[in-house]
């Protein structure tokens, strides 16, 4: 069974079908979502029983689209692909659950998150070129009319910005594409990372291209200016959808195109995209530092991760030893999936409270611990994974990334700086909103009802058992590593 | 002659059908003009079908029945089709209703004969054809705007189109025919090739609305019906592109006329854009997006003769752009001319909404519509070609692109002032959206019909 065809269009299926129904209110908009995000959920999970191949892709599905120029409707899964997968359908799940309390237009909002889940789990799977920009860009569209219908105050100017940068960032990737089917006659990604097309200046340039776009996405500085104006007027779902699976869009391409299709233009410039990992991260740290609004801290931490996770491909491209390369690219992916998991856990916490509250400003809380104890400690784990404490998902992650880093390029060490920061800054926050004097304006804020954890719980026991146990996940990342490293 | 007219059938069939809609017209039975139009615009099309592979020509190599040929008349006859149904729901039962249809059938004639020609006499009367249609399409409304688009359009296609005759004569000379298959013979006849080219380059160019010599074009658009001004925009100007395609792929590629005419299309695509964010004319708005949108057509025409991707991309983006532009137009009808019009029509009509959405995003070139895979095409037959900077001002202008269709999504999603009327639309115009709309969605994904 074409399984990872089904999994990709039954979102969207799903949202088609609702827009058919006569009867489109907010219940049954919420039912079908759940139901079809659960439903692709337990698909993947099938996906994954079936497993991956080392040294290649698995579970290919293919089918002629534009045959004249070589472009086909071509899907597959490695074990770079396949973690994003999972994590991909189990936060649109979690979403899905999450917005049940939407009810505004709940019809049109549940269509988009259902156009979206489509679009980010084909950008993972596509095999080929021209398919990946279509899905990697229908996702746009998407995301801006979810921050534009759905955000807080001042959406439209968010919304605009983030489809302005990202389609100016993306559209370098089209040419790039161009470039590498010209030099092969063929959009087919498997051809292009057997035997790369471009050589010299050519792939330089597509390099380039590429490393724009996906800096955009992922957002490295000095391109992230997007990011924190997005997430703060995003509604809380598409914060967690921007945050946990479309950043990944940026560093599954880096791995994906840059590194595997323009290998030595990439070793050539190394040590570039390493700086920018490094700056990223360290700039990252410092300006969530000086945020007071809690939803653009945990925005800017993301700058931050992402920046290790640059980090981890480009020591990947510069080491000498094959085992160290892997070493980097495995921590890479883990760190993929452990910022999906932790940050789109504190986002749906940090939305929570805003449903409370109405408020998002550091300073004007205080003392909720003891008011709201599971709000609080899921917020304390969550910030304490997020800080990279060892037990917890971002550790093993980190802890290879900085390894590789050591071994391949020494300076870039001081990176781990950026964790001091972090510390700081989870802990101001933690004090700040959590311990205290409890400010009595608050005094009756309930604390999470039974979606709330339902939503919340899984993401909390994944951090810890990533944290504790991750040989299962990097099992995976590994068999498709060790061939990429080597 | 037999064989020659056998593969004339569709512009015969259409010619004989502009004669009977004229004499409808003259009993004043406008419904039959109509039907007489839609029939013969259907029967054209599928006659063109068998002949749809022929590569050759007739009438001593004057006339060309190839592929861009063929597939002109699948693009620009159902785009008639689509242009006379929304006349329809325009201005049904207003006086000379039918003279309207057998014009945009004439004219339609005319563009045939400019995406067919293989002569520089036959380009001339394509060029004139639908040149004297559409001054008389203009000037319909009788009122004093439409009067003096009528009148600048007039002047300016006067002008430019005598200076294509003299320049051709220059071609004439050095070539020794008035044949574009002969046109290799210049090889090296720089002076001559240029100055031809600048003839070809005023009188196509003022038809497919390039800078510098769109200026009649919102004016004309804005003065005109707006059912006249989306097949202006759409059928003349897809022709004037492909009569580019059928004139230059035997010119000799030297005296750098394909630089030139890159420097055109940046020109005009950046023009067109910045001069659409500035509007709040629906129309006028939408008549600089499409001179920015003839930008990206001459993209492909930068290609032509080196790159094996260029006709091709003239065709699908043209097929697109005649799709998502009817389309967009057929919103305006519904919505009204001015952009405050648009304000709440998402909320207020949800499915007009989606439809125009995706009309806007298709000309913006997000996939996986149409219009992205028509500027795929484009895009890779420039990089093909030579002129990487041209693909990359195609793209950053995308992006200006994308700010000007914005301005008309963000308005339909708000909240309106005062409560929309829920009148009907009407069955002409809900056949003309849907049908595009099914284009411009269907065709993006199923792209493997086109020739490649």
């Amino acid at each position: 069974m074409p399984l990872l065809t089904i999994a990709t269009f039954l979102p969207i299926l799903a949202g088609l079908a609702l827009m058919a129904l006569p009867d489109r209110s907010a219940r049954i908009a919420h039912r079908v979502s759940i139901a079809a995000t659960g439903a692709v959920f337990v698909i993947t999970l099938a996906i994954w029983a079936r497993g991956i191949v080392p040294g290649g892709f698995a579970q290919i599905e293919e089918m002629a689209w534009i045959p004249a120029i070589g472009a086909a409707y071509r899907l597959g899964l490695d074990g770079l692909s396949l973690p994003l997968v999972l994590l991909t359908s189990l936060l649109f799940l979690l979403s899905a659950i999450y917005s049940a309390r939407v009810g505004e237009r709940a019809a049109s909002y549940v269509v988009l998150m259902l156009m979206l889940e489509t679009a980010s789990l084909g950008t993972f799977m596509a095999l080929d070129g021209l398919l990946f920009y279509v899905f990697f860009e229908v996702s746009l569209v998407g995301m801006y009319f979810m921050i534009a219908g759905w955000g807080y105050e001042d959406r439209q100017r968010a919304a605009l910005m983030f489809f302005l940068y990202t389609l100016l960032g993306s559209l370098p990737l089209l040419l790039a594409i161009i470039g590498l089917y010209l030099g092969s006659g063929t959009f087919d990604m498997r051809a292009w990372i057997d035997a790369p097309p471009l050589a010299g200046i050519a792939a330089m340039l597509a390099l380039i291209a590429m490393f724009f776009t996906f800096a955009v996405k992922i957002p490295a500085f000095p391109v992230h200016t997007w990011l924190p104006a997005a997430h703060v007027q995003a509604p809380t779902a598409g914060s967690v959808i921007l945050a946990g699976v479309m950043l990944k869009f940026g560093t599954y391409g880096l791995v994906r195109f840059a590194y595997q299709m323009t290998p030595e233009a990439f070793v050539q410039a190394g040590q570039v995209i390493l700086a920018f990992g490094v700056v990223s991260a360290l700039y990252g740290a410092f300006a969530a530092l000086a945020q007071t609004d809690l939803k653009k801290m945990i925005a800017y931490t993301s700058v931050n991760h992402m920046g290790y996770v640059v980090m981890g491909v480009a020591v990947a491209a510069l080491a000498g030893d094959p085992r160290i390369r892997t070493i980097g690219l495995d921590g890479a992916t883990l760190q993929m999936v452990s910022h999906g998991l932790v940050t789109g856990a504190l986002f749906f916490l940090v939305g929570m409270l805003q449903d409370r509250a109405h408020s998002r400003g550091m300073d004007e809380f205080g003392g909720l611990l003891g008011r709201v104890p599971w709000l609080g400690w899921a917020f304390v784990l969550s910030a304490f994974a997020s800080l990279g404490l060892p037990g917890l998902a971002h550790f093993p992650a980190e802890f290879q990334i900085f390894l590789a880093t050591l071994n391949a390029a020494p300076w870039a060490i001081v990176a781990i700086l950026a964790i001091v920061v972090t510390a700081a800054l989870y802990l101001r926050a933690i004090a700040a909103v959590f311990l205290g004097e409890a400010n009595p304006k608050w005094a009756d804020m309930p604390d999470l009802d039974r979606r709330e954890k339902l939503v919340i719980v899984p993401l909390l026991i994944l951090t810890v058992l990533v944290g504790v146990a991750p040989g299962w996940l990097i099992d995976i990342i590994h068999t498709t590593m060790t061939g990429l490293g080597g | 002659m037999e064989r020659d007219l056998a593969f004339l059938v569709p512009e015969l069939l259409l010619a004989g059908a502009a004669m009977l809609m004229i004499v409808a017209e003259m009993a004043r039975a406008a419904r039959l003009v109509l039907a007489i139009g839609l029939v013969a615009l259907g029967l054209s099309t599928v006659l063109t079908l068998p002949v749809l592979d022929a590569d050759t020509s007739v009438f001593g190599g004057t006339y060309r029945i190839d592929a861009i040929a063929g597939w002109a008349k699948l693009i620009l006859l159902p785009g008639t089709a689509l242009a006379l149904l929304m006349a329809r729901a325009e201005i049904a039962g207003r006086a000379r209703e039918g003279s309207v249809y057998a014009l945009i059938v004439l004219v339609t004639l005319g563009a045939l004969m400019l995406a067919g020609g293989g002569d520089m006499m036959v380009l001339i009367i394509g060029v004139v054809l639908t040149g004297l249609g559409s001054f008389a399409l203009v000037t319909y409304p009788r009122d004093d705007a439409a009067t003096e688009a009528g009148m600048k359009y007039l002047v300016f296609g006067a002008v430019t189109g005598s200076v294509m005759i003299y320049g051709l004569t220059f071609w004439f000379g050095g070539a020794g025919s008035t044949l574009f298959s002969e046109l290799g013979a210049l090889e090296g006849q720089v002076p001559i090739i240029i100055a031809g080219l600048i003839a070809v380059i005023v009188g196509l160019g003022y038809k497919a609305s390039l800078v510098p010599f769109h200026f009649w074009a919102p004016d004309a658009y804005d003065g005109a019906p707006v059912s006249v001004a989306a097949y202006l925009s759409v059928i003349t100007k897809a022709a004037a592109f492909f009569a580019f395609a059928q004139v230059l792929r035997d010119l000799p590629r030297e005296a750098g006329w394909p630089f030139a005419l890159a420097l055109i299309a940046a020109a005009t695509m950046t023009y067109g854009y910045l001069a659409a964010l500035v509007q709040t004319n629906l129309v006028r708005l939408i008549a600089y997006s499409s001179v920015a949108q003839s930008g990206y057509l001459l993209m492909g025409v930068v290609g032509l003769g080196v790159s094996s991707i260029a006709v091709p991309a003239i065709l699908i983006f043209a097929a697109a752009y005649v799709a998502m532009n009817l389309g967009a137009f057929a919103v305006v009808m519904v919505a009204g001319r001015s952009l405050g019009d648009l304000e709440g029509v998402g909320r207020a009509r949800p499915w007009l909404g989606v439809a125009m959405v995706v009309f806007l995003l298709s000309l913006t070139g997000i996939p996986p519509l149409f219009g992205f895979v028509g500027k795929v095409y484009l895009f890779m037959a420039a990089v093909e070609a030579g002129y990487l900077w041209l693909a990359i001002i195609g793209i950053l202008n995308s992006v200006l692109g994308l700010g000007v269709y914005l301005r008309m999504v963000v308005p339909m999603y708000r909240k309106p002032d005062a409560a929309l009327a829920h009148g009907s639309v009407g069955a002409p115009l809900v056949a003309v959206l849907a049908v595009t709309v099914v284009a411009t969605l269907g065709l993006g994904l199923l792209a493997s019909v086109f020739p490649g």
